[in-house]
């Protein structure tokens, strides 16, 4: 600041004074019109060293000597560099431009799948499922994980932090307020000068807080908000608030520090926070009202890059929050970090018992892949993306299951079989066992047990399919499991088949047919018929019934037809060969051998697709 | 660990009833045993609150606080944390999870958790709130600083009476004698008030700048609609009902409305019109007679000032005695002229010394009751987390995991 030493000549005490009464604002209209700091650079400098000069005579006197009018003169003085103070800051107070508020770090895609858009929610709507709706269930499928795997690989909250100071006043006007707060602080008004600042900054703050669209919600507001509105406010906080700490709040520090530092200790740490207090505890209010808000498993996600990128910001808040009477703030955010992580594990926990009190007791029709074997999978998927956080957040084991409590409703697992696992791991994997258990109960709902096995099939399939398209999710369960779980499918085939085909093929076997002695070759042509008629009978009603059951998958559907083929079409083929010249020998063969081995080959190809079929097969022969 | 944490070795005492093995018999003798203690216990630590204001000069034994101070807040504070620990306890330890989802509780714990959601935003604009108040302090400490100078000049008055008319005005007393008269009736720092001194409003750009949005809660949020919806639906359990876990929820839930109604009328708070009437203490109640008779007392004050037509700033007594002594130095200085004669300087000495006392008390007690009432708020989140973790699992027989 230029001391009125440097080349400006000296000003005599009483010119100086009466200077300051001119400007005395109380004194005169005009004194209250113009500014001094607008005028011309002559005239600032002039009132400065009028100031300086009423100073210096007043400090060469002892207090006792002291002139009253003096000590009016200077309070007149201050009176007015606070006004001048204040115009200053008002004047060149404006928000901040459009592209600082755009973050400059901007290559973070945040997770845009939504999970409140997926199909399922805990309750009975699943059962207004078509089973013919599933067809694209594994091609919708891919679609969904592909999008989530491009941005799996950016989903990280966790960037380099980049702190950007803007100067939020230009220099010239920085040089005045400095030399206006040098005079208020060494003439004791330091008060006064933290007072205006404060009070002018901290409107700056707001305005350019509403352009960043931090709204002011209270915790009540935020409990009453629909999810799908709050994800999208957590999306706008998240950009917000990187901006306001990085770049709002950083600068503001810079500006105390240019227009305060070196003039008196700490007063840049109170002037800032004077400014900024109130704003940073509504900013952070909003994140807090989100991490107490009632657990539900759909706001994991949000949560989770609520907590991560967070997080991101602690060290960026540490720096710029770093002063003493700022610790409260470091100390809230914190807190609130902390309170995220726990609502992260509660809804994980929140998650696992409805799936295990899931009650939907409607079978789903056509035994095809239940919403919930979905909702579950997809659920655990996103949760694989967010591996790394969830990690870290996820200290302890499923708190149930490893009790072997003997309680009926929980099902069991070893937790020793899965050795070097970590707790998220083991969750993933508790997670399929109780999907699985809850899908054992539903099954038994089914009246018919070919299609209960047929449904658990389909479902366990899904499970492995899914673990095995999402490369995190397999690691994270292991091969091992994922053998075992392959295992338990096609058992359910095979308990299917065992259940639905040992009667039908039963009607094709070779005892009971012969009988020794009397007139006939030995075949007993009544057996024979009643045999044709039974299975004929057994086949339709199977083919008519499993025609509209499903299996989604292709190659599953293909593999239990093949399989089914083999056994049906060489007995059927064996039987006929043998047998048929009886029939044909008989009277209306045509109501015994209703069908060629090539009308039943076609007729499997029936099986599963989820379609009625018309009542008569085709018949090709005759 | 953050303050989250704090309360953990009280509940680890208090968890030994969890392994208590409850008879069906015993377990209703049991309860109202309870209910008794619980009672007695919230009797006793409200009538400690009065007995600190009765206790007068001479029994400096005990330590009185004088009514509605800071550190007579601060010790309702740390009656409502015990009141809701031993709630808590009652509640939750040592029984069945299930009895919470049932009737009569499957309607209680929703309006406890909302009465909850409504305490921490009240918590909330009562922090803010005390900002505003440690602003009014700043400015009386420039007015008890340079009215402490001597020799005492018409400088130092003027400066004084600039800051005391500040003060004033944003406490929404218009004082001035004359001149610019400040538009704002409710807490608001964007400009010190006009006060004698005609400072230039007319520099002003914008009247947005001047309303800073000083309150941090959203614009139609009023303190006293809160108080009112928290205490709509609170009803005593008849009958039946009586003997369980209704009547403790009750209980606690009187004690919560009290202590939130005490905060909000002793700090500056968004809106508090009618707050006097908006909560009331069933008077038959005999754990609450103290709470009774301290409500009285407080709705009195604030009938009083009401009637005034002053806003209610707050009843925190070290802002009624700024308030006062604001308006007396401001007279004092408003009139000033040099030299002082002795006896009126000696008068407004006095004056002095005791806004600076009542500035420091408001300097040592103001952050801790800030830091007191984060800790409620912690309390209320995690009661309400433990008990909603409690009834997500009702119905399995394994222990919540939180």
């Amino acid at each position: 600041m230029s001391s009125p030493e440097d080349g400006a000549k000296a000003m005599p005490l009483e010119a100086a004074e009466k200077l300051i009464l001119q400007w005395d604002s109380t004194a005169s209209e005009d004194a209250r019109e113009k500014m001094i700091f607008e005028s011309e650079r002559v005239e600032i400098d002039r009132y400065l060293l009028a100031v300086d000069e009423v100073r210096r005579s007043m400090s060469g006197v002892s207090l006792s000597d002291e002139d009253p009018r003096a000590s009016s003169t200077i309070q007149i003085a201050m009176a007015r560099l606070e006004d001048e103070f204040r115009n200053i800051l008002i004047t060149h107070t404006s928000p901040l431009e459009a592209d600082s508020l755009a973050e400059s770090t901007h290559s973070i895609s945040e997770s845009t799948y939504s999970f409140s858009e997926s199909t399922h929610s805990f309750s009975e709507s699943s059962t207004h499922h078509h089973p013919s709706d599933d067809h694209d269930v594994y091609g919708g499928d891919e679609a969904e994980s592909s999008a989530r795997r491009s941005s799996s690989g950016s989903i990280n909250y966790r960037s380099t932090s980049s702190i950007r100071e803007i100067d939020l006043v230009p220099a010239e006007a920085i040089s005045d307020l400095r030399s206006i707060a040098d005079r208020m602080i060494s003439a004791g008004y330091m008060r006064e000068c933290v007072q205006v600042y404060g009070s002018v900054r901290k409107s700056a703050v707001d305005a350019n807080f509403r352009l960043l669209g931090v709204e002011k919600l209270s915790i009540g507001d935020v409990q009453r908000l629909e999810w799908d509105a709050l994800e999208a406010k957590i999306r706008r906080w998240i950009r917000a608030a990187r901006v306001c700490i990085r770049v709002l709040f950083a600068s503001e520090r810079r500006l105390c520090d240019q227009i305060f530092s070196g003039i008196e200790t700490a007063i840049e740490d109170a002037c800032f926070m004077e400014t900024i207090k109130g704003p940073a505890i509504q900013l952070f209010n909003f994140a807090e009202a989100i991490s107490i808000s009632r657990r539900s498993p759909e706001k994991l996600f949000k949560i989770l890059d609520l907590h991560d990128a967070l997080m991101d910001l602690m060290p960026d808040i540490d720096t710029v929050f770093q002063m003493k009477t700022a610790e409260s703030i470091r100390v809230q955010a914190a807190e609130i970090l902390s309170r995220l992580g726990e609502a992260a594990r509660g809804i994980l926990s929140e998650f696992e018992s409805a799936i295990l009190r899931e009650p939907s007791q409607v079978p789903v029709p056509g035994g095809t892949i239940h919403p919930l074997t979905r909702y579950v999978m997809n659920y655990i998927s996103l949760i694989s993306d967010y591996k790394q956080t969830m990690n870290d957040l996820i200290v302890s084991k499923p708190s149930t299951g490893s009790r072997y409590s003997g309680d009926p409703t929980i099902p069991d697992m070893e937790f020793s079989e899965f050795e070097g696992k970590t707790p998220l791991e083991l969750h993933v994997i508790w997670i399929t066992v109780i999907l699985q258990f809850n899908l054992d109960g539903k099954s038994k709902h089914y009246r018919d047990t070919s299609l209960a096995h047929l449904f658990l099939m389909n479902n366990v399939h899904y499970i492995v399919h899914k673990v095995k398209g999402s490369p995190e999710l397999r690691e994270m369960t292991g091969d091992d499991y994922l053998r075992k779980l392959t295992g338990k499918f096609r058992q359910a085939a095979m308990s299917y088949q065992r259940a639905t085909w040992v009667k039908v093929l039963y009607c094709l076997r070779d005892e009971g047919l012969h009988v020794s002695g009397g007139f006939s070759s030995g075949i007993s042509k009544s057996a024979l018929r009643e045999r044709f008629k039974t299975f004929n009978a057994m086949f339709e009603e199977v083919h008519r019934i499993q025609a509209t059951w499903l299996i989604p998958e292709n190659q599953l559907r293909e593999e239990l037809r093949i399989s089914i083929s083999e056994k049906l079409i060489p007995a059927y083929r064996s039987f006929l060969g043998r047998f048929r010249s009886h029939i044909e020998n008989g009277r209306h063969p045509e109501n015994y051998i209703k069908y060629t081995v090539e009308d039943l080959e076609t007729a499997v190809l029936d099986f599963f697709e989820g379609f009625p079929v018309s009542p008569h097969l085709r018949r090709r022969s005759q | 660990m953050p303050a989250t944490e704090y309360q953990g070795s009280f509940l680890s005492r208090i968890s030994i009833r969890r392994n208590q093995v409850v008879s069906m018999d015993g377990n209703h003798e049991q309860e109202l045993e309870e209910l008794e203690i619980f009672q007695k216990n919230i009797s006793e630590r409200f009538s400690d609150l009065i007995s600190d204001d009765s206790s007068s000069s001479s029994n400096s034994a005990s330590s009185s606080e004088p009514f509605l101070s800071i550190a007579w807040v601060r010790k309702l504070l740390d009656v409502f944390l015990c009141c809701e620990a031993e709630f808590k306890a009652v509640l939750i330890m040592g029984r069945d999870p299930s009895l919470i989802s049932k009737p009569p509780l499957d309607r209680l714990i929703p309006e406890l958790f909302d009465r909850a959601v409504k305490a921490l935003d009240i918590c909330n604009a009562v922090m803010h709130g005390i900002d505003s108040v440690r602003q009014c302090q700043k400015l009386a400490e420039i007015a008890a600083a340079s009215l402490e100078q001597r020799p005492l000049g018409e400088g130092q008055a003027r400066r004084a009476k600039k800051a005391l008319a500040g003060l004033l005005s944003a406490m929404g007393i218009d004082e001035t004698s004359g001149g610019h008269k400040s538009a704002e009736r409710s807490w608001s720092f964007g400009r010190r008030g006009g006060g004698g001194g005609g400072v230039s409003v007319t520099k002003d750009r914008g009247s947005g700048q001047s309303r800073a949005s000083t309150w941090g809660v959203p614009k139609n949020w009023s303190a006293a609609k809160q108080i009112q919806v928290m205490s709509a639906n609170l009803v005593a359990p008849r009958g039946a009902e009586a003997s369980g876990l209704a009547m403790p929820v009750y209980i606690m839930s009187i004690v919560t409305v009290f202590v939130m109604w005490a905060l909000v009328a002793a700090i500056p708070c968004q809106e508090k019109t009618g707050l006097a009437t908006h909560f009331q203490v069933p008077r038959q109640l005999g754990w609450a007679q103290s709470m009774v008779w301290l409500h009285e007392k407080i709705g009195e004050e604030l009938k009083k000032k009401e009637k005034k037509g002053a806003s209610p700033v707050g009843l925190l007594e070290e802002i009624q005695k700024m308030e006062k002594l604001g308006q007396s130095l401001l007279e004092f200085s408003d009139g000033f002229q040099y030299p002082v004669p002795e006896e009126k300087l000696d008068e407004a000495a006095a004056q002095v010394a005791d806004l600076t006392e009542t500035c420091r008390r408001m300097e040592d007690g103001l952050v801790p009751l800030q830091h007191q009432i984060r800790e409620v708020f912690h309390r209320i989140v995690r009661s309400r987390t433990e008990v909603l973790d409690v009834l997500d699992h009702a119905g399995k027989s394994s222990a919540p995991s939180v």
